[in-house]
């Protein structure tokens, strides 16, 4: 509960500097009467036309029980992701929702699809930072006890935003979600799991009413951020817990070395299918020993097999 | 009698008078423009009616025909009235009416919408309602709620669209800004274009629209909009998704020279069609002047004015009539009785006046010396409103008004000034002027408020018993430290939407004893809303009604010191306690307010199945109820209410998620059954 309080604190203190930031007449950003296609310095008077770097994404995943869930574009199970691009920033973001809520009656996947959603809905607004991707969850965190609607239940949470003017990317990371980035072959940043014990992640959380203190309920502000510059042609993948905890790291490695400056989307959405596909049939394989098997070992948990969970996979490239 | 027939008088207009050239030119190249635009019908046909003819000579200056079509959606929003949402969110605030539609056409509550505090006359009927200064003043369909957005690119507008997409209807008026810095009324409904009446009904399957009525047929070139809105017929909450203006782009050349026609013709007119009656005693005259001399009347009015018009009126006026054809030759003063309205005596006169609009009142006091002196008596005002006139106020008509206004006691300046026509020092004169004994002080949505306005407001109108400054959220907060603490008899405090500092509202409810009407909604995470409740039980026991909408930092404590309120009758603590638990305080707060109207709950998640249980049995009095969103209700618990409060009329079950579809209908068969107005969601798909 504190956690809301913090929340809400810091988006009135940040917006009473400029209050009524989305009322005002801004210029500089485009909000509104403009199509919200990637377009490289629209409007912005750069007297050096230093490349401005993009984003070439696709998404791809899969359910956990694939037949009894139809499919709904942003959503993969309780899985949801979401991608959005402006002028000055292009940001994709991956949220997992706890599945434990199920037995309370609360469907899981409504409270990840709610963060989501409404990240995208904020990356348009005029206070939008791109440098600030705590922000942006925190911002949709807050939205959500604004809803009328009663969403309840917890998710945790990864957002990455490519700033294109200064082409580095900041990143946002709550949980067990995460991303890698591949450059000539080698990971060169990944992202920390956050866990409180095994399998239980740190999680952005609105319980019941009633149930606040027993509940794990992480503020936006133990994100772990990072914050690093991007040359062209590295591949980043964003992906649920679904993807990590069940391909080892060097097939993925090799997977993602492949498809390192392509800028076809094409190949692009079979690479990322082919990684889906892949974690999709190591999960439901119960030989294999894979990275969850290990760590539960490790935890003094005798496991094998994969783990099977909901799979999203967002797979972009950079191009400047 | 029509003085206003000047088709036949227009040709003269060039003649050998003694007018400025400017004011003639302008006055006949709008009735040049009109009439093209009369003829050519099809106002689509935009060459005609911007070309004009070549051997006009007032046409070769018109606006060239450069210009294209264009429909652009709104850019930014410079004013409302209300929002649902607090002003960080965007969710049901006005920020989502720019850009695209993102909802429309499916129909729904949904959060991407623009939607407004009020619906229908609820809160009209509530304890907290106050009653308009000035009534008289109002339209048939008086404006509730505004929202004033603006576009990228000036266009001349020839069709404005607005997409309704929850509960159409709501839509009264549509302005525009000028670029010479006037407010055009582009639109008005008739009572007819009201959507029908609400009926107990709230299953009929309505539809979300784009909304857009026949525009008048102007040239005012505009990229700012402002949008009233009108709730009396809504069923529930009306919601705006976006809204598109639509006309012909004009080029910057054609522009300009309206400015400065426009500029040239208001310095030399004084106030053409403007409110204040200051034009009539400036040489040039207003309309009325002009059209009476193009009908070759001049009468000398140097001495002996009264006396001269009284005998021209009594004597020549039948005459004159029936010499310039206007009257079909009947005579005037042979069979009517010789008592006329002038005979009456002052107080008479005085009454009958008191009954007109302000408007009229400065018209009637162009007509003669008498209706001058009575038109202006400071009888008829004691109660002052601009609200309805807030496109026509400036600190000219202030000035005008605090000559005659000697025993003010109630002043609405409500949402004027929102261009900077009116000034701080104008308002502060005035109100140093007239304000030692006002008494009801209303200045929503005023954007000349400045810090030193609102402490000559603290220092002047110590007698102030309702103050209202609505919509004042400017940062850093207006209301800070001591400014009011000089107001000592406060009985209604009216704070929406509007920044304070919390020592100042602390400070001031220990001041006031007898606050009985308390307004804070969305006061925000500044102000500790526990600390408040804890002051208010100790100082304001005589409490009536309270506000609390989206506050934060409520807990049960502060609803245990609310208790002590016995009187209250009107609670309303939307999204004020969120997931809080209440323990035993709303059953406190129940059985120690009995006579509570109306309580509203939306939101507050914490509620209990026990709390729904106290709501029954302590509710006697309740007549409006609000369990939005509250998750443990189920039709029992409904069935309870329904039957122990036998006053409700008002219960909203929307987004109650736990009575299930099936039993929405049996809950409109209890609508019917108990007379009360219920209001439930249903899943709207998309379409």
């Amino acid at each position: 509960m504190h956690s809301l309080n913090w929340t809400s604190r810091l988006i009135s203190r940040a917006l009473r500097s400029s209050f009524s930031t989305l009322l005002d007449a801004t210029t500089s950003t485009t909000t509104g009467a403009t199509t919200t296609t990637t377009k490289g310095a629209a409007g912005k008077a750069t007297a050096n036309r230093s490349p401005r770097p993009r984003f070439v994404s696709v998404v791809c995943g899969f359910a956990k029980d694939n037949l009894r869930h139809k499919y709904k574009p942003g959503k993969y199970g309780e899985d949801s992701w979401f991608k959005a691009s402006t002028d000055t920033a292009d940001v994709m973001g991956v949220a997992d929702g706890v599945g434990g809520w199920r037995s309370y009656g609360i469907d899981p996947g409504e409270f990840s699809s709610f963060l989501m959603r409404t990240c995208e809905r904020l990356v348009r607004c005029t206070h939008f930072n791109p440098q600030r991707p705590v922000n942006l969850l925190a911002y949709s965190y807050c939205e959500l006890m604004e809803q009328k609607k009663p969403i309840l239940g917890s998710s945790t949470a990864c957002v990455l935003i490519l700033n294109r003017e200064t082409s580095t990317v900041h990143t946002a990371n709550i949980g067990d979600s995460g991303f890698i980035v591949v450059r000539e072959g080698e990971i060169v940043h990944k992202s920390e799991e956050q866990q409180h014990y095994f399998n239980t992640p740190f999680q952005l959380s609105l319980p019941p009413p009633g149930h606040g203190p027993n509940v794990l309920s992480d503020s936006p502000e133990s994100a772990d951020t990072m914050s690093f510059p991007v040359q062209e042609g590295d591949v980043i993948l964003i992906a649920t817990d679904g993807v990590f905890d069940n391909v080892p790291e060097d097939l993925m490695l090799q997977v993602l070395r492949d498809v390192e400056g392509e800028r076809d989307p094409v190949k692009l959405q079979m690479t990322a299918n082919t990684l889906a596909l892949m974690a999709r049939t190591l999960s439901l394989n119960s030989e294999f020993l894979s990275p969850f098997a290990l760590s539960a070992r490790r935890n003094n948990i005798q496991a094998r097999g994969g783990k099977p969970d909901d799979i999203t996979v967002v797979l972009a490239t950079v191009a400047m | 009698m029509s003085l206003l027939a000047y088709d036949g008088g227009v040709d003269d207009g060039n003649s050998s008078d003694t007018e400025p050239d400017e004011l003639i030119d302008f006055t006949a190249m709008l009735m040049e423009q009109r009439q093209h635009g009369d003829n050519d019908g099809d106002c689509n046909d935009s060459s005609s009616w911007l070309h004009g003819d070549g051997d006009n000579k007032l046409q070769s200056q018109s606006l060239d025909n450069q210009g294209y079509c264009l429909g652009q959606y709104v850019l930014g929003v410079l004013d409302f009235s209300s929002q649902y949402g607090i002003d960080y969110s965007i969710s049901y605030t006005a920020a989502n009416v720019i850009g695209r539609p993102t909802k429309f056409p499916a129909y729904g509550d949904y959060p991407e919408t623009f939607t407004m505090r009020t619906y229908g006359d609820w809160w009209q009927c509530a304890p907290s309602s106050m009653r308009e200064i000035q009534s008289q003043n109002l339209p048939t369909l008086p404006t509730h709620d505004f929202i004033v957005v603006y576009f990228e690119k000036f266009v001349v507008p020839t069709e404005v669209a607005i997409f309704e997409t929850f509960n159409p209807g709501g839509v009264v008026r549509i302005w525009a800004y000028n670029i010479t810095k006037h407010w055009t009324c582009l639109w008005e409904a008739k009572s007819s274009d009201m959507i029908q009446p609400r009926t107990r009904s709230n299953y009929a399957l309505r539809d979300s629209r784009r909304f857009a009525p026949p525009l008048k047929k102007t040239n005012v070139i505009t990229k700012t909009l402002r949008i009233d809105f009108n709730h009396s017929q809504l069923n529930y909450y009306t919601e705006i998704d976006a809204i598109m203006l639509c006309g012909r782009t004009v080029s910057m050349r054609s522009m300009q020279q309206l400015i400065a026609t426009a500029s040239a013709s208001a310095s030399a007119s004084a106030g053409l069609q403007r409110l204040d009656g200051g034009s009539r005693e400036v040489t040039s005259g207003g309309p009325i002047t002009n059209k009476l001399r193009t009908l070759k009347f001049q009468p000398s009015c140097r001495e002996n004015y009264a006396a001269k018009l009284h005998e021209f009126i009594n004597n020549d006026l039948s005459q004159f009539l029936i010499e310039n054809n206007l009257e079909p030759g009947q005579q005037l003063n042979s069979s009517v009785s010789q008592t006329c309205l002038t005979d009456l005596p002052f107080e008479i006169l005085l009454k009958i006046l008191s009954y007109l609009d302000l408007k009229s009142l400065f018209r009637m006091g162009q007509v003669s010396r008498l209706f001058y002196d009575i038109s202006t008596h400071p009888l008829l005002y004691g109660e002052l409103s601009l609200k309805p006139y807030w496109q026509l106020t400036n600190s000219k008509l202030l000035c005008t008004l605090a000559r005659r206004a000697t025993m003010l006691r109630k002043l609405d300046l409500s949402w004027c000034g929102g261009f900077g026509e009116v000034s701080p020092t104008e308002f502060k004169k005035f109100l140093t002027q007239r304000g030692d004994n006002l008494t009801h002080l209303r200045l929503n949505s005023c954007k000349f408020l400045n810090a030193s306005c609102i402490e000559t407001v603290g220092i002047v109108c110590d007698n102030l018993i309702e103050l209202s400054l609505r919509n004042c959220a400017i940062d850093p907060p207006l209301l800070n430290f001591s400014c009011l603490a000089n107001l000592k008899n406060l009985e209604r405090l009216d704070l929406f939407q509007t920044a304070f500092e919390s020592e100042l509202l602390l400070s001031m409810l220990e001041g006031n004893r007898k606050l009985k009407h308390l307004n804070l909604a969305f006061c925000g995470v500044s102000v500790n809303m526990d600390n408040v409740a804890t002051h208010l039980g100790t100082y304001n026991t005589q409490l009536v009604s309270l506000d609390m909408w989206k506050a934060h930092f409520l807990s049960a404590r502060g609803l245990q010191s609310l208790a002590r309120c016995q009187h209250l009758e009107e609670l309303d603590l939307g999204w004020c306690l969120r997931e809080a638990t209440l323990g035993d305080s709303l059953h406190q707060l129940l059985s120690n307010c009995p006579k509570l109207k109306k309580l509203f709950l939306s939101a507050v998640r914490g509620i209990t199945e026990r709390d729904l249980v106290h709501i029954a049995t302590l509710g006697k009095n309740l007549e409006q109820l609000d369990l939005m969103g509250i998750l443990n209700i189920t039709h029992e618990r409904v069935y309870d209410i329904l039957v122990h409060c036998t006053k409700l009329q008002l219960l909203d079950l929307s987004f109650c998620d736990s009575i299930m579809d099936r039993d929405l209908d049996v809950i409109a068969d209890w609508s019917r059954l108990f007379n009360v107005d219920i209001k439930s969601s249903r899943i709207y798909n998309a379409r």
